[in-house]
């Protein structure tokens, strides 16, 4: 029952997506409409990819840390992603693929070095560490940022920070095709994590008694969240609250085995962000708002709603 | 009784301080304090008083730049933005920055007698700070034509030169004022592609697509410029795409080659205009020299 309203409501996000937007497109004309195949089907493909990676990254990563804070951008990869960008538009490096990839590795390279600092103590990835070292890493990175950005004189910096808050308006099928490509290996390790992720959560210790590899299984789920998202800020900036609370409130739903938590989070995700996307481009039309603000008036309800009931329960 | 008694004292006390700190640079100049030819009541509702014309002018804006050299004031200029580039002796005069976020110090350095800001509420905060220095400092609108007609006069005042500022101010509002021919053109300004950003209504470039004979589809929004839909632009279906570029050559912006940005028409006909920053940027003395250049790459376009 759960599934099938889960099901539905991210077909309904979906549809919607596709079928409403600033422009008239008649129901009949919607095949045929270039407006339709060109630019809203991608762009709810990749709301759709883009929510569901981000959700699915904060699932494992607030398994991994421990820690109901946890974020896919928690662990310095905006930090990294903007300063990857930041360059590219100093560097007036103006090929249209720039910015998206140099934003990639930006989000790589704090990746590397959050990763390296969590291995500070010993062999062993401290997700306490981790967080620290995210944040640390993150604030770095941020600092250089507006370094650049106030001893430069391009005025484009100021739109990079547009695009860096994050939007689907580059979306097409070329970017829904490079997600396709790249998505289903990080996908496929993380929701082969989910019984592991179930050990994990009752310690390590225990889940070590309870025979998961625990180490190998810290490295996979973080590198594979991290490689999901990065991808995600690389298409779309930096989309917020949707690795955050999607994943809190798919836990009241379905409880914490991540055998059906995780996909439903991807769901639930893809479904949020299809949404916010589709009010984004019609609430203020002809104009469009961040779409990260959508997902925060759309979401912080619901989930407020979910959370009255999981604790009135 | 008593403590209305002791307010009004202590009112008295703060206007004779305020009487004593605006008289400080006057008395210097020793001239008498009042001088109606030389105060003004700037876009802050600041009023700007100088007991003469000024002679040694900071500014902190390429706009108020140009208009000081159009009134034949450019060589009172002592301190200008890095980004005054025009007309070319400005470039001699020295830079004390973006002026975005001045830098009080290095203004200062310049010992002027007036400071010329773009209207923003960091410059406000900056022109109080330079009024507790005793320099005068004036902060003008300068978003659309009219605010340049407005600031031509104030600064003609400023400096003495009341009559070629007025008769500035009334060329630009005659320029307002003609009648333009029905706009046949469809234009759209895209500034930034991702996300895309146009032009609206509310801005000076939708007054220079006008005054060229053409009509910004995004007329209607009435912000300066906004983030829409590339699906928003396609439906509006402008004839021809104008972008504003910063270097001399012009190319085909880097969306053009974009698949999704082809569902415009005006992008898969090539349709596009290059405008440069300098002189459609920025609102200032040369709108007529900017519509008169519009129109000119428009007609273009069409053949």
């Amino acid at each position: 029952m759960k599934w099938l309203g889960l099901g539905l409501v991210a077909v309904a996000a979906f549809l919607g997506a596709v079928v409403l937007g600033p422009a008239h497109v008649p129901l009949a004309g919607l095949a045929a409409s270039d407006i339709v195949r060109t630019l809203r089907l991608p762009r709810a493909l990749l709301a759709f990819l883009v929510g569901g990676s981000l959700a699915l990254s904060g699932a494992g990563l607030q398994a991994l840390v421990r820690n109901p804070l946890a974020d896919p951008f928690l662990l310095g990869l905006s930090g990294g992603a903007g300063l990857g960008a930041v360059v590219a538009i100093a560097l007036h490096l103006a090929s249209p693929w720039a910015l998206p990839l140099a934003a990639f590795v930006g989000a790589l390279g704090a990746t590397a070095l959050v990763y390296r600092l969590g291995l500070v103590g010993g062999a062993e990835l401290d997700p306490r560490v981790l967080i620290l070292a995210g944040v640390a890493v993150g604030a770095f990175a941020a600092a250089v940022t507006t370094a650049i950005v106030s001893l430069s004189d391009a005025a484009e910096l100021r739109n990079t920070f547009l695009w860096l808050w994050g939007g689907l308006s580059g979306a097409s099928w070329d970017t829904v095709l490079l997600l396709g490509v790249y998505l289903p290996l990080p996908l496929a390790v993380l929701f082969a994590a989910a019984r592991p992720l179930d050990l994990l959560a009752l310690g390590e210790e225990p889940a070590r008694h309870l025979g998961a590899d625990v180490e190998p299984l810290k490295r996979r789920v973080f590198l594979a969240a991290s490689l999901l998202t990065a991808a995600c800020v690389a298409v779309s900036g930096v989309i917020g609250f949707v690795g955050l609370v999607v994943p809190h409130a798919m836990r009241t739903l379905w409880g914490h085995r991540h055998r059906p938590l995780l996909p439903a989070a991807f769901l639930g995700g893809g479904a949020l962000l299809a949404l916010s996307d589709t009010v984004a481009r019609v609430a203020v039309a002809p104009r469009e708002l961040p779409v990260g603000i959508v997902t925060a008036l759309v979401g912080v309800p619901v989930f407020a709603l979910l959370l009255r009931r999981w604790t009135a329960n | 009784m008593e403590r209305r008694h002791s307010l009004r004292s202590h009112t008295i006390r703060l206007v004779a301080l305020a009487a004593a700190l605006a008289c400080r640079p006057a008395d210097r100049a020793s001239r008498p304090p009042r001088d109606a030819g030389y105060t003004v009541r700037d876009d802050a509702g600041r009023t700007v008083a100088l007991a003469q014309p000024a002679r040694r002018i900071v500014s902190l804006s390429p706009a108020v730049t140009e208009l000081l050299f159009a009134l034949g004031v450019g060589d009172r200029v002592v301190g200008r933005t890095t980004w005054c580039d025009y007309p070319p002796p400005a470039r001699l005069v020295p830079s004390v920055g973006d002026g975005l976020n001045p830098n009080l110090e290095a203004v200062a350095a310049r010992r002027p007698d007036l400071v010329v800001l773009y209207r923003s509420p960091l410059n406000e905060t900056a022109a109080a700070q330079l009024g507790r220095l005793g320099i005068p400092a004036a902060v003008l609108r300068q978003d659309r034509l009219e605010d340049v007609a407005r600031a031509a006069r104030l600064l003609g005042r400023l400096t003495g030169r009341a009559a070629a500022g007025d008769s500035l101010a009334d060329s630009l509002t005659r320029l307002l004022e003609t009648g333009v021919p029905a706009a046949h053109t469809g234009l759209a300004f895209v500034v930034w592609d991702n996300p895309p950003m146009v032009i609206g209504g509310g801005s000076y470039l939708d007054q220079l697509a006008t005054l060229a004979g053409a009509a910004n589809v995004f007329h209607d929004i009435g912000a300066a410029s906004a983030t829409v839909a590339l699906e928003t632009i396609a439906t509006r279906d402008p004839d021809v795409i104008a972008v504003v570029s910063d270097s001399a050559e012009p190319r085909p912006p880097a969306f053009a080659r974009r698949r999704e940005w082809r569902v415009i028409r005006a992008v898969r006909e090539r349709r596009f205009v290059y405008v440069v920053g300098s002189l459609f940027g920025r609102p200032g003395p040369r709108a007529g020299v900017a519509a008169a250049e519009l129109r000119r790459l428009l007609g273009q376009v069409k053949r």
